[in-house]
């Protein structure tokens, strides 16, 4: 047979039957595909395995749904993205670590952690046993969990431990998924490690929770010079999460949201542009008639794989992360997801003979985005989800970034870069789709490199953002060696190589580049001149 | 050229004070040249600037020397503009702004230094312009243009600003008129950058066509009044690109007080006009040699654009 270098991105793998699994007269593409993922040049040990256990589990048949949701997956207005045919374990999980390191894990064998050391070692440990996807795609507030200890030794041997520890996040963990917190406090902890991650330059993806009446200016400029160098950390619009969550919120993965304790079972996520092409072209069709049916019925499935993951996997039992209090049922909850807002609204409009409003310009246009972003917020807590008591009984909304075989389709509730208008207006535009967006999104911003002479003015504009709505920005500089591909980050220098198809640390520079040979506009995204 | 520059400041102040004389004292109305709401390089954070027409100086190097005089209806723009956009009507020059593509054809034709898409607008029109972007900002820099040939409008907008947004109020200035002109604004202004042109008082007149000693008096003036925020000069090629020149824009200012922040801005030729075109623009090592003359001059914060 031919042998394929690169892997293939898809949602799906070549040999699945969603209702049946693998079935015999599929075996030689069964085959082909192992063989495909054993022969790639482009992939390390652990990213074959991994591809391959998926494989295993996607010979499975997928959690049963009704025909019109199984016309509605066919169709593409329903998306399942990689989450394989048999849901055996959460898609993101947010660990209580606080009570790791006040408790210790008697499955981990770690005893209460007493200075610094046993603190950043016993994170380390539990990192590795993070129960989903073989990740941990949140790996804590970390200013606040290792404040406690930062005095436990010298301050130069406090910046060195804090440096190792942060280097091997990166070596055992590399994906620009794993996600750390800090703020909206200043501590010293924190500041260390924005000056650590300052030093070392990994992928490792941060949010700073700011807050303008808690977090110092000083901080908070620091964490701005940081972004316009690394494209991180995001800036979080503390206040508007708690005024949504309450305090025990987590952002992990690419800007997810969660409770600290629970997680996320699945992401079942609905393209806004297919949804829109189901109406008659007309918003009324679209807001009242489609979506209720695409919600229920994204809905639908959210359950179905939630179910076999809690009744049929059971997998709250016999488990020691909730057996010893760091992970609570209760607090689980599972994605409904939208993307290709921009194109729903374009297309609307276009069907109705106003082609030249355009979302993120026109008025018009804005205020449709606003209305369908919302619709199906409302429409989410229409429809209840077993288990998911981590947001009152129902899914959470968020915004998907978007997988690498999206074609000419905008990431989220966003204006599709290179459109981009005028500062002020860009961030307008957005804000009033982020309202009902819980579960995550972002405005991405990339200043030309004056902004870095004038951090203040770059938070200016980020307050502005905050007051206005804005749930969370991503700011960057066009000259960075880091790019937010559409929520996670990678280095330009591992997208080429990807693209020429090396070996890369980074899963995550995988599906990096499999975006930018079909989307290569997230490289040309609008500067801002300032 | 320095004779010249001053009849011309002269003759522009005039021309102020009897085209607008009516409105500006009734009314205080503002000629705008342009409003932008976003600028990192106006004083602290992000700003909104609001470039004021008219200017009692002509700097050789001026980099946007369509800002120094009001419009005298000549026409001539209206036979190049490309779009359609200018139209002589009574022998006056109308602007129309939705037909206008900004392609500046205009400011390229006139003789006059000028331009026909300046407009005069009440202070309370532009806060209407700038507050709905007000959370976005530290603040409003009036420039120009010389803010200070438009002392009633900028007290007028000032008061607007402070009236009803927390934003700071700054004025880019050359300091001419000396510190009794500023007094009136002290309410309502928060800060000040003056630019020093030149720290030799003969290549001052040459280079701009007024006068050094008034400018210093303002420096000291508002200094003392807590309102300067930063002195900058521009280091261009021939007059102020040497280590001397720079020790003695310090020596000036250390006298009054070694922590007055200094800024040198590097000279470039685009959107200059004359003999400034054909300038180089300073490299690297003038800028950093600048920097150091100062610092080594006694001055404690001296810094430099890119």
């Amino acid at each position: 047979m031919e042998r394929q270098k690169t892997l293939e991105l898809s949602p799906f793998m070549p040999f699945e039957d969603i209702e049946k699994g693998l079935t015999p007269d599929r075996l030689e593409e069964y085959q082909a595909f192992i063989r495909q993922v054993l022969y790639a040049k482009d992939s390390i040990y652990e990213q074959k395995r991994d591809t391959l256990a998926a494989a295993a589990v996607n010979t499975l048949p997928y959690p049963p749904v009704s025909p019109e949701a199984r016309e509605l997956i066919d169709t593409g207005s329903i998306c399942l993205i990689s989450e394989g045919a048999a849901p055996y374990h959460p898609r993101y999980v947010a660990p209580d670590y606080a009570r790791l390191l006040r408790n210790g894990s008697s499955f981990l064998e770690l005893p209460p952690a007493g200075d610094l050391f046993d603190a950043t070692t016993s994170l380390l440990t539990a990192y590795k046993y993070v129960p989903c996807a073989g990740l941990p795609v949140f790996i804590g507030r970390l200013d606040e969990l290792l404040e406690p200890y930062i005095d436990s030794v010298p301050a130069d041997v406090a910046r060195s431990i804090l440096k190792h520890f942060w280097m091997l996040v990166d070596r055992f963990n590399p994906s620009a998924f794993v996600h750390a917190n800090l703020g909206p406090r200043e501590t010293i902890t924190g500041r260390l490690l924005l000056d650590v991650d300052r030093e070392l330059r990994t992928i490792t993806n941060l949010t700073l929770r700011y807050d303008p009446e808690i977090t110092s200016d000083d901080f908070a400029l620091q964490a701005v010079r940081n972004a316009l160098e690394l494209t991180k950390p995001y800036f979080l619009n503390h206040r508007m999460m708690l005024a949504d969550w309450g305090d025990d919120y987590a952002i992990a993965s690419c800007y997810n949201s969660m409770r600290i304790g629970g997680g996320i079972y699945t992401l079942v996520r609905i393209n806004l542009q297919e949804v829109a092409r189901l109406s008659d072209g007309s918003e009324v069709d679209l807001l009242e008639r489609v979506l209720p049916h695409v919600v229920a019925k994204a809905s639908e499935v959210t359950a179905s794989r939630v179910s076999f993951l809690v009744d049929d996997i059971q997998w709250f039992e016999n488990n020691y992360w909730i057996d010893e209090g760091f992970l609570q049922r209760e607090k689980f909850t599972a994605y409904t997801a939208i993307f290709g807002l921009a194109e729903a609204v374009n297309e609307t409009l276009a069907h109705s003979g106003r082609p030249n409003l355009r979302y993120g310009h026109a008025p018009e246009a804005n205020a449709l985005a606003d209305r369908i972003a919302n619709r199906v917020g409302d429409l989410i807590r229409e429809n209840p989800v077993p288990h998911c008591g981590g947001t009152s009984g129902h899914a959470c909304y968020h915004a998907q970034v978007g997988i690498s075989t999206d074609v000419g389709i905008t990431p989220s509730s966003r204006v599709p870069s290179g459109e981009e208008p005028e500062l002020y207006a860009h961030l307008l535009a957005e804000a009033p789709t982020h309202r009902q967006l819980l579960g995550g999104t972002s405005t991405i911003l990339e200043f030309d490199q004056t902004a870095a002479a004038n951090p203040r003015a770059v938070l200016d504009i980020i307050r502005g953002a905050h007051a206005q709505g804005t749930r969370n920005l991503s700011i960057g500089s066009a000259n960075s060696e880091f790019v937010r591909v559409t929520g996670y980050l990678v280095r330009r220098s591992d997208l080429d190589a990807k693209v020429q198809e090396k070996a890369s640390r980074y899963s995550s520079a995988a599906l990096a580049s499999g975006f930018m040979q079909t989307k290569p506009n997230h490289l040309h995204r609008r500067t801002r001149t300032v | 050229m320095a004779d010249t520059s001053k009849q011309s400041a002269q003759s522009l102040t005039r021309n102020v004070t009897s085209r607008s004389m009516k409105e500006m004292l009734v009314t205080h109305r503002g000629w705008i040249n342009h409003i932008l709401k976003q600028s990192f390089v106006d004083g602290p954070g992000n700003r909104a600037v609001v470039f004021l027409q008219g200017c009692n100086l002509h700097c050789l190097y001026c980099h946007n020397p369509y800002t120094l005089t009001l419009c005298n209806h000549c026409g001539l723009c209206v036979e190049t503009c490309p779009s359609g956009a200018l139209t002589l009507v009574d022998g006056q020059v109308i602007w129309d702004a939705s037909l206008c593509t900004e392609c500046d054809t205009c400011i390229h034709t006139c003789p006059n230094n000028s331009s026909p898409r300046v407009v005069s607008m009440s202070a309370a029109e532009v806060w209407g312009e700038i507050m709905p972007c007000s959370s976005f900002i530290s603040g409003v820099t009036l420039s120009g243009g010389e803010p200070m040939l438009q002392v009633d409008f900028m007290i007028e907008f000032f008061t607007l600003v402070k009236k009803f947004s927390p934003l700071t109020t700054l004025i880019e200035t050359n300091g001419f008129a000396g510190p009794e002109a500023y007094r009136p604004l002290l309410k309502t202004l928060d800060m000040t950058i003056i630019d020093l042109k030149d720290p030799d008082s003969q290549r001052y007149q040459a280079l701009t066509g007024g006068g050094l000693l008034p400018t210093l008096e303002t420096i000291r003036f508002l200094h003392g009044m807590g309102k300067l925020y930063t002195v900058q000069q521009v280091v261009a090629p021939g007059y102020t690109d040497s280590e001397a020149s720079a020790a003695a824009t310090a020596s000036l200012l250390v006298d009054i007080d070694p922590q007055i922040r200094l800024k040198f801005l590097r000279f470039r030729p685009h959107g200059t006009s004359g003999q400034a075109e054909t300038w180089a623009s300073p490299s690297d090592e003038v800028m950093d040699q600048m920097v150091n003359a100062a610092l080594q001059a006694g001055l404690k914060q001296v810094e430099r654009s890119l």
